[in-house]
Parts: C-alpha cells; structure tokens; sequence
C-alpha cells in the first residue's frame, strides 16, 4: 500500500498542475486534488490500475472538475468563486503567469486547455486522453487541432476573444 | 502506416511523438521538401515547448500537507469508522427500541390503546427522568441540534425555537418505535428543567393526527402532524414555562 501512496506522492504535482490549469486558482485547485485523492484511494481496492496511474488520476480529476463545474454552474455567483469567470482575466494569484504562451494558454476553453496540458505537456497519448475526456480518438484528434490553432494564433498576437472566434 | 501526402492528423501525431518509428522517418523526409507544412509543425512543436517552460513553474508550488496521501487514507478510515459508529447507534435504538415498545405495550394494554404520540411520553419517562437512555447526541454549538436531526429526517418541520420559555436543545436520541424510527431531542433550561421535541413517521397505518393534547400522569403532550411525521412536545404538567411553551409551539 505504501507503494501506491509514493506513486501518488510523486504524481500530485502534475495533479495540482492540472487542476490549476482547470480551475486557474490555486486553493480551488487544491480541493479539486484532495477531492481526487480521495475518490482515487478509496476506489483503488476495487480497481488496480491496469494502465498508466497518472492517466487515472487525470481522468478522477477532470471527472471531479466537470461534476463541481455542472454542480456550481447550477449557482452562478458559485461558478465565479469556485472557477473565476470563464472569460475573467487571470487570478491575481497566478503570478507564474509571464509568458505570452501561458497567457494565451489561460484565454483558451476549459477544454482546449486540458487538452493541451495533457497532450503537449505531459505527453499522455492520444487513446489515454481520449479515455479521459471519454470522446473517440478522431475527436480528440479534430479538438487537438483547433486548440494548436488557438493557441498558436492568440500567441501570435491575434488577440481576439475566443468567443468571437467560429471554429469548425 | 501513413500515407502521402500526410494529413493534418499526422503532423500533430508527428509533433506530439505518437508516430511509428517507421512513419517518423517518412515524415522527416518529407517535411524536409515541403517547408511551408515544416514551418508549420515547427510552430507547433515551438508553442508546445514553450508551453511546458512556461508551466513547469506549476510543478513547483510549496507543497500541501493536506494533500498527502495518508492523510487522506487516515481521514477516509474515520470518515468510514464513523459511518460504522452511526450504524452500531441505530442498531442499538432499534434493541432498545423493542425494549421500550415492550413497555408502551404494556401501557396500551392497560389503557384501550390508541392514545395519541404514547411512545413519546414514554421515550420522555425512559430519557428525561429515569434516564434509562443515554443521548447519542449532544450539542456543542447552536444549529448543530437541527443538522443532527435534518441527518435522519430530512423533510421534519424545525426545531421549535424555544428561547424566550428559556428552553435550549441539549441532546438528542434515535429510537425505534412500532410506528417507525423516532427522534427525541432534549430542552433545557437554566433550572434544569426538561421538555422533549418528539418526531416519528405516522405509522403504518398512516396515522395522522389532529392537533391536540393530553395529559398523562405528571406529564403533558402537545401533538400534531406535518410534512409527513408525527410530533410531540412533552412537559412535566407543573412546568412554571408552560404557558410560554404553549406559545412557542410551531402553529
């Protein structure tokens, strides 16, 4: 057992990187991990992990994410405190943010961003990122490409709020 | 293996390193002769390197103690042990559940039986004077009484606000009665004097009641119904707050 809280150990700073790419606040994200670990421990008995524990743990996480997301949608002065506005500008607490890259990173969907975060950052394959989101892979795929353009022209200097933007 | 031209899909794979290492090579090469599809996959590689610099600051945050994992594993155990315990004190009620029955049958006996709310007047006698029955629940600061109770009754009317008799819920007990599982949440005030909030499901017999009250020896009940439970405030007749609580009542 105590090798599986050293597995998990060693993971959760790529969880708490995850979770801060969702939430884009750190104690939310925080919460969004310890919710995770908890839904990872206790359901660890019944399942042992055939494939990647990262992957499993990214897929809890942004299952978690998405459930309190649903949940607090249903609250919208919820939604704000819990994920910040979609559209606000970045938590005062994201100070890391310096880079234009992680600037455009930050105006892009939930979604696009953790796409991105899981394919160019932690290099999770295209299957395992299609188990999380729970999509085929053609679609994550399609997505991935529409993200990179995305990114690559908010990066860029194009400068347009994704909204306005239509993507096929 | 890919085809020639590649697709859009394909230099994403290229990019993301998820090719064979076969098509790889074949891509290289291509790439190499097409410098408009070269740039563009350099852009992207680019943007994906500079994405991980820029988010590996995130990795480096002072780590959360509360995040550790066992601490988690321990906070699970007592959340578990603690489910455990709640089940072990309905298993108890329901045991003494029988017992008390036994004696509220004993009552019903004597008297020809349907007296309204029996079993909450008898539940005060076992509780509040012979203190038969420990309380599996005491509070520790105001509200938690009705957090308590909202746990096994989640559509119960209120509490009854009893502060200006002078009267503050103390403890409260599970029980198990004929009619179904009941609560009984214990008032006092400064002289320590006692009256019992009482609520349980009408019964099998859907036994709803009119609003009303009778005495019982030294004791008194105040009954009625709502949102689909029985309830019943009981007193000792000689309560100096009893017109007061008769005011406090909830209609």
């Amino acid at each position: 057992m105590n090798t599986l809280d050293e597995q998990l150990r060693e993971l959760i700073p790529r969880m708490r990187r995850f979770a801060l790419s969702l939430t884009r606040n750190s104690s939310s994200a925080d919460d969004l991990v310890q919710a995770s670990l908890e839904r990872a421990l206790s359901s660890w008995a019944g399942k042992r992990a055939e494939g990647d524990v990262r992957a499993w743990l990214f897929s809890i996480l942004y299952r978690q994410f998405l459930d309190a997301h649903r949940r607090s949608r249903r609250y919208a002065r919820m939604l704000e405190f819990f994920t910040g506005r979609d559209d606000a500008e970045p938590s005062t607490e994201r100070t890391v943010i310096a880079q234009s890259t992680l600037q455009a990173f930050d105006r892009l969907p939930t979604e696009q961003r953790a796409l991105l975060l899981m394919v160019s950052v932690e290099g999770l394959t295209y299957k395992e990122v299609a188990d999380i989101l729970d999509v085929p892979t053609g679609t994550v795929m399609s997505r991935l490409s529409r993200a990179r353009q995305a990114l690559r022209q908010l990066s860029d200097g194009e400068i347009s709020s994704p909204s306005l933007r239509i993507l096929k | 293996m890919i085809s020639m031209p590649p697709s859009e899909r394909d230099l994403h794979a290229y990019v993301d390193h998820q090719l064979s290492e076969a098509d790889r090579r074949v891509l290289d090469a291509w790439l190499a002769n097409h410098p408009d599809a070269a740039a563009q996959v350099r852009a992207w590689q680019q943007d994906a390197q500079q994405l991980r610099a820029a988010l590996g600051g995130a990795l480096q945050q002072p780590a959360n103690p509360e995040l550790d994992p066992a601490l988690i594993r321990q906070r699970l155990k007592r959340q578990s042990h603690r489910r455990l315990a709640s089940a072990a004190v309905l298993l108890i009620a329901v045991g003494i559940g029988g017992f008390s029955g036994w004696q509220a049958r004993e009552m019903t006996l004597v008297r020809s039986s349907v007296l309204p709310m029996t079993d909450a007047l008898q539940a005060y006698r076992l509780i509040a004077q012979q203190g038969i029955l420990p309380a599996d629940y005491k509070v520790d600061t105001d509200g938690d009484m009705q957090r308590w109770l909202d746990r096994y009754f989640t559509q119960a009317s209120r509490l009854p606000d009893l502060k200006s008799a002078g009267f503050e819920p103390v403890s409260g007990r599970l029980l198990s009665t004929d009619e179904g599982p009941a609560a009984m949440v214990m008032y006092e005030d400064r002289s320590g004097h006692k009256v019992s909030f009482y609520v349980r499901p009408p019964g099998p017999k859907n036994t709803f009641l009119p609003r009303g009250s009778r005495s019982d020896g030294d004791l008194q009940a105040d009954y009625w119904s709502g949102g689909g439970y029985n309830y019943a405030m009981v007193s000792p007749v000689d309560t100096p707050a009893a017109p007061m609580l008769k005011q406090s009542l909830p209609f």
